[in-house]
């Protein structure tokens, strides 16, 4: 058999990568049109020829969510896009916005067998694909929903994990109430991620599923503030709480001027774009950034989209970061597309000061060079200042994005629910259960800011333990035997 | 003419027969003092201000009405007509909002707040948009005294917005009969006049109709010549004094008015007429409209290229090179260029020239206020036409279906933009230098003064471009002098039907095709088409406002179903709403709460577009978006004496804080502040629950002259021992109560509102720095130590869009839905 296959199947491995139509750089960086225009079906159907269908798949281990990548896959071979589109489903709720944001090249497609040969087959694509053709040709019949169970759970946070957990949990048969802070359903896909790199009608097809799914959802809802948690549990009857509130509390920079007008935290800038619609001033009444030079600081994938969408509200646009190239946080592709795009790059660079006029607007930031020195707890070698070689950059606007941290209101209105130092919940890492009974917590809230992917991987832990735990089953078992129960 | 000879305060001068004494005085260099007078307007006499004493003569005559005459003694500056002046000043000032004038904190608070507030109604100086050019405002300060005892008599008149492009606010009125008089020397019979008598005069259109069917051409003559912020340009009136005006031509209809076009900020903020004259009298589309064209929001800024179908924006480079290769694939093949004659003369010259020399093609010229010729349009169906190039909005669907290749050179977006191959933005009106020929022929120069949005063009140098892109050495021209010289025989413009500046029903209705009424909203009052705009966002839910009113003006109270804000609300605390789905998300002060009830009342002070949505609702209606309750609510001491100062929407938000102090046994001082007696409220509310309530105005209508540190100031001073102050309201009261308070050794806190975005600490817009650290007033505040505030910081940082707030400002006629929510509840302004 497995001979057979190989005198069969090794002509698809020539294929090369199916590129994906893109944009001109310098003709996207104007608007928020997404940047790729993704697979037309039959580049979608010869991009799955080229996966070998492996028996023992490494790239299942390599997604968060283990998605059966090579079902899904073999379902677009055969031109069954809507059965590829369901086996996503039954691992992943935001296949549209996975396959669009995740960071493929350090997860499935890094282990891909294929890869090692050749290019890896482009599982991201693909998984876009299938789910941008079923939304697009009138989306996924209604899934099964199991017996109603009687339960009530509730959901803080419609982000990522708040929208998987939901999803899982409302297909289980559970009544699922969610309360989301903001105006709209989505959370960082809606107030982070750029238009043109998540187009906001997925988000949007993705949240209504759930309502199908029987979720009901409340925006203007802070829990912490309109309702605590502990009314949640008490009062308001629910058998078990989830908190996927991410990371939304932004860190700037602690040197001096960091208040002068001009400078604002990536959640800030990009929140009036996307969220708020800047882009669309008057129309929308949020008043836009307006600038001839922006500077992001930070080399994550947030200061990615910051400075590519300070070129698209037509400023200059420049990215500092502290460390060198190989070491920034963000996906190759963001930075490159960045690069593309006309974003500079001034790297081993760290702001030192903001220098401001006398009406407090910012005139421009006065930086230092650094070198690679030591590495640091993180195994990255650490950024220090060379002496002296301070130098100003004229700009009007500096977008700090050097990293969230949890938003403390439901840690200040639930005092045991144990925090870490950084602010982030403490959950176990098998159950995502937290030190509060019956509530339970996953995403950037307990990983601090990571990826979405990542969150959606802890969230599946953790719908599975609340069905669990409001089932009355036994939450886990570890390799002694133990248990570990919520109310234990 | 004889000339006669007078003497004034001692000087012998000479006036011609004929002339007032004022007009001598004047041309001999001795000022007397008015408000009514005008120098292009006839005499009234109205303000009384210009009195002279004349040897011979009883009593104290105007000298604008007195005709000057042979041997006359007139002495201007005695002593009687200085008292006499500043008692009329004092009456003329009593029935104008002039708390700001007699206000002791003024210079600190214009230092602090040097441009006046965006408000509803103006309630004082502050609060006016035509502060820095008040006449009234200049001759009271200018007065040796500036003292006013007459109590106010403010007439509460409701702004009016209902007719397009102004604004009237009749509380700012003196009635000096300016804007009637200038109407009647420009318009023959004018439209407007003072309505009623006495008390209740008002300048108004017949039977107070609308000034759109009173006759009213909107010149806009009344509004300029105005002394008082009464008459205002909706437009432009927060934008604050032009930097630069000059002299300019109208080139939108091919009557070529001329105009004044004024500056602010690198934008054509306004437009006025050249004089006071019939003859430079100008049509509401040239007074108007003109400017709100130039500034539409949605002006083309960027070149634009057809990519897989989508329309891309990219540089100049890439688009003349992709225009270029693609008109010259199409030479000489039934190229047809749709030219635009609102244009310059030098624009249409180079178009022609391209596309009959340059592209071997025909052109059709569109006349001002025109569509697309017949003849033109079935050569277009027949197939006669294999690309178009179009300076404006003239194509419909089914036309358009049946180009093959469409470029656009234009200003504005339309469906033309939407299907071309390729969008070059241009620039228009005022960003153009050249020349224009008028309907009568008269060759008028055009000079360029700002420049054009974006990345937007001269029209001739992109066609010089794409020609020399294409080969062509035809269009080579180094400057526009250069294209003036080339023309030689260009004909006037077709003339226009009608006379816009006499009817309305005459005005041009479109600009390059495109509506006018798209740009300027207000002609759609007038009756001028405009594109349908897809309707706002529905609002699924939200929550419904069971009760409102206007408690004084511009402060409404709002009563809103949210059960769960009422259930968790405390003290201190506030919520963010959205009126519409695309609203900001603005900070609003809770005033009271009723858990039971599951509602939430607040307090709302109109001053920009997000307050003035929330002053527009009505009862019955729905917010979109309320999210609260937000921020920490106040820390209290166990017990002691408490002083609270509130002013402004301040006085609603320390409300439930001397409430829930009163609970708790403390004993509580409640200071209020208010501009004058008529905009204080919540006074009854206040002595019935606490120990004590003070209050100052700065007028001195009512309790103490001053504000809130005069009062705090005087509660100490009389030696009650005080354990905390807390005060809230806006920023320079707070700030002063700060400064005031801090060498008492008695703590503050103070409520700070900077701008937020999201208010749950996740955007950091809100930061503020207290003491050593920066705060986010979001999710640590809103309340901090006053003595420890940044206030030069927030100050400025809520200045930070000040510019952008403006140009949100609506433009619609109409919608002040305040008014009929009085009616019905006047009743409870007093009760509450």
């Amino acid at each position: 058999m497995e001979d057979n296959k190989k005198k069969t199947k090794p002509k698809k491995v020539r294929v090369p990568r199916q590129p994906m139509p893109e944009q001109n750089p310098l003709r996207r960086a104007k608007n928020f049109e997404e940047v790729p225009y993704g697979y037309p079906a039959d580049t979608a159907v010869v991009e799955a020829n080229r996966c070998l269908q492996c028996k023992k798949p490494l790239c299942v281990a390599g997604c968060p969510v283990n998605i059966d990548i090579p079902a899904f896959i073999k379902f677009i071979s055969d031109r069954d896009f809507t059965s590829a589109a369901a086996k996503l489903l039954e691992q992943t709720a935001l296949p549209a916005v996975c396959g669009r944001v995740c960071p493929q090249e350090s997860q499935c497609e890094e282990v891909c067998i294929v890869g090692k040969k050749a290019e890896p087959v482009a599982i991201g694509r693909l998984e876009r694909f299938a789910a941008d053709f079923v939304r697009e040709n009138g989306g996924l019949p209604k899934p099964e929903i199991a017996e109603p169970t009687g339960k009530k759970i509730a959901v803080i946070g419609a982000g990522p994990a708040g929208i998987t957990v939901a999803g899982d949990l409302a297909r289980w048969g559970h009544k699922v109430i969610m309360y989301e802070a903001l105006h709209l359903t989505g959370g960082v896909l809606v107030y982070g991620i750029p238009q043109f790199r998540l187009p906001k009608e997925i988000v949007k097809f993705e949240v209504d599923a759930l309502t199908k799914l029987g979720v009901e959802i409340h925006t203007d809802y802070v829990i912490g503030k309109t309702e605590t948690v502990d009314d949640l549990l008490n009062k308001l009857g629910f058998d078990a709480v989830f908190i996927g509130t991410g990371a939304g509390l932004p860190m700037f920079m602690n040197i001096p001027g960091e208040n002068a007008i001009g400078v604002f935290s990536a959640n800030e800038f990009l929140t009036r774009i996307n969220l708020m619609k800047a882009y669309d001033f008057p129309n929308y009444a949020t008043s836009p950034i307006r600038a001839k030079h922006v500077i992001t600081v930070g080399g994550g994938n947030v200061a990615m989209d910051s400075a590519r969408c300070a070129l698209r509200m037509g400023s200059k646009s420049t990215v500092v970061y502290r460390r060198a190239r190989e070491q920034m946080p963000a996906r190759d592709e963001e930075i490159h597309h960045a690069e593309q795009e006309g974003v500079d790059f001034r790297l081993l660079t760290n702001p030192t000061k903001v220098v401001v006029d006398d009406n407090n607007r910012m005139l421009g930031l006065e930086v230092i060079k650094m070198e690679l020195g030591e590495p640091d707890d993180s195994g990255r070698r650490r950024p220090v200042p060379v002496e002296g070689s301070e130098y100003f950059i004229e700009a009007d606007v500096v977008v700090v994005s050097i990293g969230n941290s949890p938003n403390p209101l439901i840690p200040q209105t639930s005092p045991d629910l144990e925090t870490t130092r950084w602010g982030t919940l403490v959950a176990d890492e098998k159950t995502m259960l937290t030190s509060k009974p019956g509530v339970f917590a996953a995403g950037d809230v307990v990983s601090g800011a990571a990826t979405v992917i990542s969150a959606m991987g802890q969230a599946k832990i953790a719908a599975e333990h609340i069905h669990k735990h409001v089932m009355g089953q036994p939450l886990t078992t570890d390799s002694d035997g133990e248990e570990s129960d919520a109310d234990s | 003419m004889d000339m006669i000879t007078l003497t004034i305060d001692g000087k012998q001068v000479q006036i011609e027969e004929g002339g007032t004494v004022l007009d001598a005085a004047r041309r001999n260099g001795i000022e007397i003092p008015t408000l009514c007078a005008h120098e292009d307007l006839p005499d009234f006499g109205a303000c009384r201000m210009c009195i002279v004493e004349i040897k011979g003569m009883r009593g104290y005559p105007t000298s604008c009405t007195t005709p000057a005459a042979e041997g006359m003694e007139v002495r201007t500056e005695t002593e009687a007509l200085i008292s006499l002046r500043n008692q009329i000043l004092e009456f003329t000032a009593s029935g104008h909002p002039n708390s700001c004038l007699v206000c002791i904190h003024r210079e600190d608070c214009e230092r602090y707040r040097p441009r006046p507030s965006k408000t509803g109604q103006a309630t004082r100086c502050a609060f006016c948009s035509n502060r820095p050019d008040c006449a009234l405002r200049e001759m009271v300060l200018d007065a040796s005294s500036n003292e006013l005892n007459l109590p106010t008599l403010y007439s509460e008149y409701k702004i009016e917005r209902d007719d397009p492009f102004m604004d009237r606010d009749h509380n700012l009125c003196i009635l000096c009969g300016r804007c009637w008089r200038i109407c009647e020397k420009i318009h023959g019979t004018p439209a407007i006049s003072i309505n009623h008598r006495g008390r209740w005069a008002k300048i108004g259109s017949a039977f107070d109709q609308s000034y759109v069917d009173s006759g009213c051409t909107f010149c806009g003559a009344c509004i300029d010549i105005c002394p008082t912020g009464t008459l205002t340009d909706r437009f432009a009136r927060w934008y604050g004094l032009p930097e630069l005006s000059w002299r300019s031509t109208c080139t939108i209809c091919p009557q070529g008015c001329d105009l004044t076009p004024s500056v602010d900020g690198g934008q054509v903020t306004g437009t006025r007429m050249t004089a006071y004259d019939r003859d430079a009298r100008l049509c509401a589309v040239g007074r108007f409209a003109y400017a709100q064209v130039m500034s539409a929001t949605n002006r083309l800024r960027h070149p634009m290229v057809r990519e897989n179908d989508e329309l891309i924006p990219t540089d100049w480079e890439d688009a003349i090179k992709h225009v270029a290769g693609a008109l010259g694939d199409l030479k000489g093949d039934g190229f047809l260029a749709i030219i635009d004659e609102a244009n310059t003369r030098e624009n249409v010259f180079v178009y022609e020239a391209f596309a009959t020399g340059v592209m071997n093609g025909r052109v059709a010229r569109i006349a001002s206020n025109c569509v697309l010729d017949d003849a033109i349009a079935d050569d277009i169906r027949a197939g006669r036409v294999k690309s178009v190039l179009t300076t404006g909005d003239h194509l419909d669907d089914e036309i358009l279906s049946k180009i093959e290749h469409l470029f656009v050179m234009d200003c504005l977006p339309s469906k033309a933009t939407s299907e071309a191959e390729a969008v070059l933005p241009v620039a228009i009106l005022s960003e153009v230098a050249g020349s224009f020929r008028d309907t009568a022929g008269e060759v008028k120069k055009l000079s360029a003064a700002v420049d054009p949005p974006g990345r937007a063009r001269i029209e001739w140098e992109i066609i010089a471009e794409l020609a020399a892109a294409m080969g062509s050495d035809a269009l080579r021209y180094d400057s526009v002098d250069a294209v003036t010289k080339a023309i030689t025989d260009d004909a006037p413009p077709a003339p226009l039907a009608g006379s816009p500046r006499d009817n309305l029903k005459d005005l041009p209705s479109r600009y390059r095709g495109h509506y006018l009424a798209d740009s300027a909203a207000g002609l759609k009052a007038m009756g001028l088409p405009s594109s349908p705009k897809p309707p706002p966002k529905e609002i699924t839910g939200g929550f419904r406002i069971i009760k409102k009113y206007e408690v004084v003006p511009n402060f409404h109270m709002l009563t809103v179903e949210a059960p769960a804000i009422a259930r968790h609300a405390k003290p201190g605390q506030f919520i963010i709403v959205m009126v519409n789905e695309e609203s900001e998300r603005t900070p609003f002060t809770l005033l009271d709460w009723d858990a039971q009830a599951g509602t939430i009342t607040m307090v709302v002070e109109e001053l920009g577009r997000s307050s003035r949505e929330v002053a527009d609702l009505q009862e019955g209606g729905v917010i979109a978006h309320v999210t609260g309750p937000l921020g920490v609510p106040i820390e209290l001491p166990e017990k002691g004496t408490v002083v609270l100062g509130g002013g402004c929407y301040g006085i609603g938000a320390i409300y439930p804080v001397a409430r829930a102090l009163k609970q708790s046994g403390h004993e509580v001082i409640i200071a209020l502040e208010a501009c004058s007696a008529h905009t204080l409220y919540m006074a009854h509310e206040f002595r019935e629950l606490c120990d004590e309530v003070i209050i100052a105005t700065k007028d001195g209508s009512e309790g103490t002259k001053g504000g809130v540190q005069e009062l705090f100031t005087s509660v100490v001073e009389r030696g009650t021992k005080v354990d905390l102050f807390i005060a809230v309201g806006c920023t320079f009261m707070m700030r002063m109560v700060a400064e005031t308070t801090r060498t008492m050794g008695i703590p503050l806190q103070v409520a700070l509102n900077p701008i937020m975005v999201d208010g749950t600490g996740m955007c950091g817009a809100c930061r503020v720095s207290v003491g050593e650290d920066t705060k986010f007033a979001c999710v640590d505040g809103p309340f901090f130590d006053g003595h420890a505030v940044d206030w030069d910081e927030l100050g400025l940082r809520r200045e930070a869009y000040s510019r952008e707030e403006v140009e949100a400002m609506p433009q619609y006629a109409g919608g002040n839905g305040t008014a009929a929510a009085l009616t019905v509840t006047a009743g409870c302004a007093a009760k509450l």
